[in-house]
């Protein structure tokens, strides 16, 4: 997306804007003469102004759709803005939306945005289905060695706050990570691990992780 | 919109057009706001702003607010010294092209319009309508949607739907958001962002050539095209909207000055507007209630009304001075949606009461009372699976006083509506649409005086629709 539009507008001393008799709140002109603080404003910018309309101003979306970018690895999320903008990254909602709106995201504003996230407290813990959330704990504890696959919490960590170049899913919503399970197994999202770990896991038990998931301070 | 805004065969027959209970047929057809210009300019798929267009989502109604700017594409560009953007153009302009071709066909054939018989049942428009859009971004803070429309009935092109804006966002303290800006339109609703309201309300296609609902208040189409407003807002936090406008007559295909010849009478005043509404979204759940209105005061058009040429006239008619009709709308509307991933869900109604004050048209004998209302009620329910199949139920009815010159028999029109819809791809639509009449022009039976029956306009209408 076009980020220093956003910016540079809010300079302007538009007719239209004083007719208006509404003043903008501009942090950023004040912080425009450094780059990186320019950078940092205007993520917090874009963050609140446009990714906040589907994940949250706080990075907590208010639906399940869309992902909770809030306590995220900063890694992590500037990786899949990456991949988002490169195309590489190929989950429908990936394609849909992502693709968009990461075409004309600069690599230091996409981790500027990472960055904006990471700092920011986690979501809060949703309530569900004791059963389903055991049956999840299990899987995600143990994974199913039967079938060679693995524990989540060895990569994601026994509490689901990630792990270096790990993503962090506690408190995710659960619709959005038994989307990307789906993905991972039918390789629409090609990360090779998370195809081999997804292929063999049924629809009810990607339930039950995803409801563990959710449920994860 | 109106319900069906195509010159109705009622209009036709009686010659009224009438100033206190402004007939269909005033506004263009049912048109979309769903554009794929707007997809090609933010790299994004129909999905993100609308359920099944042109029905909007959350996002697709702050990419509205936000002045139709949001843009991923290549730009050619110009910067000051200062880092002021002088030019963000697109490398490609935002153009769309909207097909529909349409077949209609009544419970029974209408009277010929000028003998005796019946004129042809089946009516096939190929096209029905064709527009081009330019709808898109024109600079950073100001976009546009603008629509020319061929339309078969008339024959020729004309502006059709147009809002043009002015939009920024403030950021406010502990991450709210503020954004505000101008419209500049022609068509009072048609900058609301619910499709509740009538610019962007079900249905979103009809027949031309069946009769539609005969009354309609004035901020339910009755003046689409037919003004200009200016109108700024203010959405906080994505969840409280707020607007004020006022409208002024900015006619089309008559030349100004605006007299008492001018078809379609002339507003007296500019006509203010306003528009407050709530929106809240949890889960998959998004639910908004909200208020609109507008007072319009309307030197009337007399003309053609048989009882019309009063000493006040001078040609059509009303002089543009003295007294004048008043309406007073003041509407409530509500809409929830739910998006699932396979099953879409959502729910619109609005209420429009409208209060008529009609000294002009009184003292013109163009109306027998000075004081009557209008109400119009309707409802729809739209369910659509993995956004390909799905369809539309409603209730629509419209209701008020009887008026020995306007409306004899009470303008009261009800029925009921459904429609199915397949989309083989995101921008196509396929549809078969059913209009059923309880009532018309304030009866179920021999409305016309002549043995026609309300249940004899329903309507069947099929329909292909085409975005590109």
């Amino acid at each position: 997306m076009d980020t220093k539009t956003t910016l540079r507008s809010t300079r302007r001393h538009w007719p239209l804007l004083i007719a208006l008799g509404l003043c903008s709140l501009s942090a950023i002109a004040t912080a425009a003469e450094d780059p990186e603080r320019a950078t940092t404003a205007r993520a917090e910018r874009l963050a609140i102004t446009v990714c906040g309309t589907c994940h949250g101003a706080m990075g907590v979306s208010a639906q399940p759709k869309f992902p909770n970018l809030a306590a995220q690895n900063a890694d992590y999320l500037a990786a899949e803005l990456e991949a988002f903008k490169s195309q590489s990254r190929g989950d429908p909602d990936a394609i849909s939306y992502m693709w968009g709106m990461s075409a004309y995201l600069d690599a230091d504003t996409m981790r500027a945005l990472a960055d904006r996230y990471a700092a920011l407290p986690p979501p809060r813990l949703k309530v569900a289905d004791p059963s389903l959330i055991a049956t999840g704990r299990t899987l995600y504890e143990n994974g199913l060695p039967d079938a060679g696959v693995p524990a989540c919490g060895a990569c994601h960590g026994p509490d689901g706050h990630g792990l270096p170049g790990f993503p962090r899913l506690a408190g995710q919503h659960a619709q959005y990570v038994l989307k990307q399970l789906r993905s991972f197994q039918s390789n629409m999202r090609n990360v090779a691990v998370m195809h081999g770990v997804a292929a063999e896991l049924k629809i009810t038990q990607m339930r039950a992780v995803a409801a563990f998931i959710e449920s994860q301070p | 919109m109106q319900f069906n805004p195509a010159p109705s065969m009622f209009t036709r027959r009686r010659g009224v057009v009438t100033t206190a209970l402004l007939l269909g047929g005033l506004g263009w057809l049912p048109t979309s706001h769903a554009v794929p210009s707007f997809a090609r300019q933010t790299g994004m798929a129909c999905e993100a702003c609308h359920t099944v267009w042109p029905e909007l989502t959350h996002f697709g109604r702050m990419f509205k607010a936000n002045g139709y700017v949001l843009d991923t594409q290549k730009q050619v560009r110009d910067v000051s010294s200062e880092r002021e953007e002088l030019l963000s153009l697109a490398a490609f302009p935002p153009l769309s092209l909207m097909v529909q071709a349409s077949y209609t066909q009544l419970a029974k054939p209408l009277p010929d319009s000028a003998a005796a018989g019946t004129s042809q049942n089946g009516t096939v428009a190929l096209p029905q309508q064709v527009s081009l859009f330019y709808a898109g971004k024109i600079a950073p803070n100001l976009g546009a949607f603008l629509q020319l429309t061929y339309s078969n009935d008339g024959g020729t092109i004309a502006i059709d739907n147009t809002d043009i804006r002015y939009a920024n966002i403030a950021v406010l303290p502990d991450h709210q958001s503020l954004t505000y800006g101008l419209s500049l339109n022609n068509n009072p609703t048609v900058q609301d962002l619910w499709n509740s309201t009538p610019a962007f309300g079900f249905p979103y296609a009809g027949s031309n050539s069946a009769p539609g609902i005969p009354y309609a208040t004035q901020i339910d189409g009755s003046r689409a095209q037919d003004v200009a407003g200016l109108s700024a807002y203010a959405f906080w936090n994505e969840s409280l909207y707020g607007e004020l406008g006022v409208y002024r007559s900015a006619k089309q295909g008559t030349a100004g000055p605006l007299d008492s010849t001018t078809p379609g009478g002339v507003l007296a005043s500019p006509a203010p507007y306003w528009r407050l509404a709530f929106e809240h979204t949890v889960e998959r759940h998004s639910i908004e209630v909200g208020l609109y209105g507008a007072t319009f005061k309307v030197y009337p058009d007399l003309g053609g009304n048989p009882q019309g040429n009063p000493p006040t006239n001078s040609g059509y008619g009303h002089l543009l001075g003295g007294v004048s009709d008043r309406y007073q709308d003041v509407a409530e509307d509500l809409q929830y949606q739910y998006l699932g991933e396979l099953h879409t869900f959502s729910l619109t109604a609005t209420h429009i009461h409208e209060a008529q004050t009609l000294n002009a048209s009184f003292a013109a004998t163009a109306a027998a009372n000075v004081s009557e209302s209008l109400t119009t009620s309707r409802a729809f329910a739209t369910y659509y699976y993995r956004r390909k199949i799905g369809g539309t139920v409603g209730l629509f009815k419209t209701s008020g006083s009887i008026d020995a010159t306007l409306a004899p028999n009470s303008p009261d029109t009800s029925g009921w509506v459904a429609e199915l819809n397949y989309l083989p791809w995101l921008n196509t639509k396929f549809g078969i649409q059913y209009t059923g009449y309880s009532r018309y022009s304030g009866l179920g039976t021999n409305y016309d005086g002549l043995g026609r029956n309300a249940s004899d306009n329903n309507t069947l209408y099929i329909m292909a629709w085409l975005s590109y």
